[in-house]
């Protein structure tokens, strides 16, 4: 993929998720609130479909950055810092650690669906 | 402006010898006058003959003695002791995140090859005029804060994303050559060089850290000039070139 679509992604996600934050925010602030006006609020299916949209952009942002992360300190040189051992298996922990995050993102988002959708 | 003596903390490996580096401790009077760094290892060499750093030009000009002076990275040739003393004692190691041959000699092979990468030559298959190719004063003009790097490798080597992906991430210093050809309006490969440089590493992997600016000895802006070619990587196009002082 190209470095500027990753670039893109990461920048406009997370100005969604601000403006998101911003019009529940600004709902919060305007609106008595209580039960019934919260679940009005999220029984509107553009609501609960941009909600849904924003935590799927939420994960993948997490993960590009994650994958930064990854890719700069779960390497061969950079463990090889640490001890050879480490070095040695540095592909390894970083597919781990990949692993373990999009299991997180599953779990993360197939809880949010539930939630929102069910 | 300083004690009698000064407190020289020098790097030193000799892979024949040492199993491990270690920072050796000298203490040399101290000169009656402002000297430069360099012209203090010359002092510590009359010492001790084995120690080994790189010099040519001692003007600022070609770049050899690049190392890391109290921290930070610099020339030893235009750093003049004063600035860098503390409370009496300097400490000098080689450039961080390249391979140390000797002393404060690193092996420059990473740093080299990701400038031959950004092919820094001009790329023009039309026909070469009787004389030379021209520009405007305007055209010319872009390339100033460009064509000045002198290769010292004292930016690179300050950029944690080069220490940790010197194979992937071009560089600071590469990345502002990159850029030189980008803007001359005598290079005809734009798209090819952004095509090179597209992936998530080449340029991406600069965060704008900005140590590259903090310690570029010739006072250049590899950031900015970093940002122009993420610019031009998103619109794709030579006529978005900015020249305001790069």
């Amino acid at each position: 993929m190209k470095g500027s679509i990753i670039w893109n992604i990461q920048r406009y996600s997370s100005l969604i998720v601000l403006s998101y934050i911003f019009y529940v925010v600004t709902f919060v602030l305007r609106n008595e609130l209580n039960f019934f006006s919260w679940s009005n609020f999220f029984l509107s299916f553009e609501i609960r479909f941009i909600t849904t949209l924003v935590f799927l952009l939420i994960v993948t942002h997490a993960f590009i950055g994650l994958w930064t992360v990854g890719t700069d300190y779960l390497t061969n040189r950079t463990l090889g810092f640490l001890s050879k051992n480490l070095a040695g298996r540095a592909d390894f922990l970083r597919y781990v650690f990949f692993s373990a995050f999009c299991l997180l993102g599953f779990v993360y988002l197939t809880a949010i669906f539930y939630i929102i959708w069910l | 402006m300083f004690d009698k003596k000064l407190q020289v903390s020098l790097y030193r490996y000799n892979p024949e010898e040492d199993k491990f580096p270690y920072m050796k401790n000298y203490t040399i009077n101290k000169p009656e006058k402002d000297i430069m760094v360099l012209d203090l290892l010359h002092l510590l060499k009359e010492e001790d003959q084995s120690i080994s750093y790189r010099r040519s030009c001692r003007e600022g000009v070609c770049g050899s003695d690049g190392m890391n002076i109290n921290g930070k990275n610099g020339l030893a040739c235009i750093t003049p002791i004063s600035s860098v003393v503390k409370r009496n004692k300097i400490e000098l190691r080689p450039l961080p995140g390249l391979p140390v041959i000797r002393d404060l000699v690193v092996d420059m092979t990473e740093f080299y090859a990701q400038y031959e990468k950004i092919k820094p030559f001009l790329q023009n298959e039309t026909t070469a005029p009787e004389q030379e190719r021209l520009q405007s004063p305007e055209e010319r003009d872009k390339l100033d804060g460009l064509y000045e790097c002198i290769l010292c490798a004292c930016c690179s080597t300050s950029c944690p994303s080069f220490w940790w992906n010197p194979d992937k991430f071009v560089g600071p210093a590469a990345l502002l050559q990159a850029y030189r050809f980008l803007a001359d309006s005598r290079d005809l490969k734009t798209k090819e060089r952004l095509e090179a440089l597209s992936d998530p590493f080449s340029v991406y992997r600069c965060h704008g850290i900005m140590n590259c600016v903090s310690v570029c000895p010739k006072g250049l802006n590899p950031n900015k000039a970093i940002g122009e070619i993420k610019s031009m990587l998103h619109k794709n196009k030579k006529d978005i070139i900015v020249s305001d002082g790069v």
